[in-house]
């Protein structure tokens, strides 16, 4: 399975609910699968996906909030797997999709061929799963539908595929569209 | 002023903790309004995510911890224009500071003109007004700082 039909599988099962993409080849990937208001593309500042998300989860607990995660994304803000360890929002559900390298910037290693991010999240309080398939990640996304967070789902995937097209939103409109929707649905 | 600010509607409060600014940091603690995090730049994403649904937020910090935030602040907070209050303490004001606190320190005021990020220093006189400004800049959802002098030593 490679990036971008995981993304689409995690797309469908995500529905309405808001998305907070990472940067580089995530969100544009998020993107060419299907624009919606609710998706937020984050463009630069790597890392930070999950706590937008954590932001967003914490302030509409009615709401299942998504985060599509990479995993160079997430060795870059690990500290904030134990600040939503803590904190335990019901309603994050954290995917990460892991093929152990920085393709956004031409496929060099990434740490987590070495180091498992699942076991990492699951001493964070997290509930935890894994999967390196199409069947078992769709199995595992309508199993989490209806279990409290804060949920991972750590999702090894192979390099490949063409990259996305690139977002032709600007940032601010990004933010606006997103927030007009949530506040709206509240 | 914290108790001004909450009074104003900001309605969070996250940073990395600074001894310049403990007992703000313990008035928010006590009305339960303090959220901490591991690093400066987590809690810079974790307001614009409140920020999304609609709500002030106040991150506090050093300003080592500014100095680590400036591509979030460029990338995050001004591009997508997040209206945030940024609180930093300012250390190596005093010539005789800590070492480490030395170069910052002393680029500061630079540091923040050169992305261009608004901000005041607070003093023991103009606080309540800087307080006023701040909540005016969030109005018009411009992000900004308030800077607070450390002028002591432990």
């Amino acid at each position: 399975m490679i990036r971008k039909e995981a993304i689409k599988i995690a797309f469908d099962a995500a529905a309405n609910s808001p998305i907070i993409s990472a940067n580089g080849y995530i969100s544009r990937d998020l993107f060419e699968t299907n624009d919606k208001e609710t998706n937020f593309y984050m463009i630069g500042s790597m890392g930070l996906s999950s706590s937008i998300a954590l932001g967003v989860a914490l302030k509409n607990p009615r709401k299942r909030v998504y985060v599509f995660d990479g995993d160079g994304n997430i060795l870059m803000n690990l500290g904030s797997l134990t600040t939503i360890g803590k904190l335990k929002p019901k309603n994050l559900i954290h995917l990460v999709f892991d093929n152990q390298s920085h393709e956004s910037t031409g496929g060099q290693p990434s740490n987590t061929k070495n180091i498992d991010i699942y076991k990492i999240a699951k001493s964070c309080n997290y509930k935890s799963f894994k999967t390196t398939s199409k069947v078992g990640l769709k199995k595992i996304l309508s199993k989490t539908k209806n279990i409290g967070g804060p949920v991972m789902i750590l999702i090894k995937i192979n390099k490949g595929g063409k990259p996305g097209k690139r977002i032709i939103h600007s940032p601010p409109t990004i933010k606006k569209r997103f927030s007009q929707k949530l506040n709206k649905q509240r | 002023m914290f108790d001004l600010l909450l009074r104003n509607g900001v309605e969070n409060f996250i940073g990395v903790p600074d001894s310049t600014m403990k007992h703000f940091i313990s008035q928010g603690l006590k009305k339960k309004k303090i959220l901490i995090t591991t690093r400066e730049e987590e809690a810079i994403g974790i307001a614009a995510g409140m920020s999304l649904s609609k709500q002030c937020s106040l991150v506090f910090m050093q300003n080592a911890g500014f100095a680590n935030s400036i591509s979030t602040i460029t990338s995050l907070v001004q591009l997508y224009e997040f209206p945030i209050i940024f609180l930093i303490g300012w250390r190596g004001y005093l010539k005789n500071d800590a070492p480490e606190h030395y170069k910052i320190g002393r680029i500061q005021p630079d540091l923040i003109k050169l992305i261009g990020l608004d901000s005041k220093t607070v003093t023991e006189s103009n606080w309540k007004e800087c307080c006023q400004w701040a909540m005016n800049k969030i109005n018009h959802s411009i992000p900004c700082a308030l800077i607070l002098r450390r002028e002591f030593h432990d």
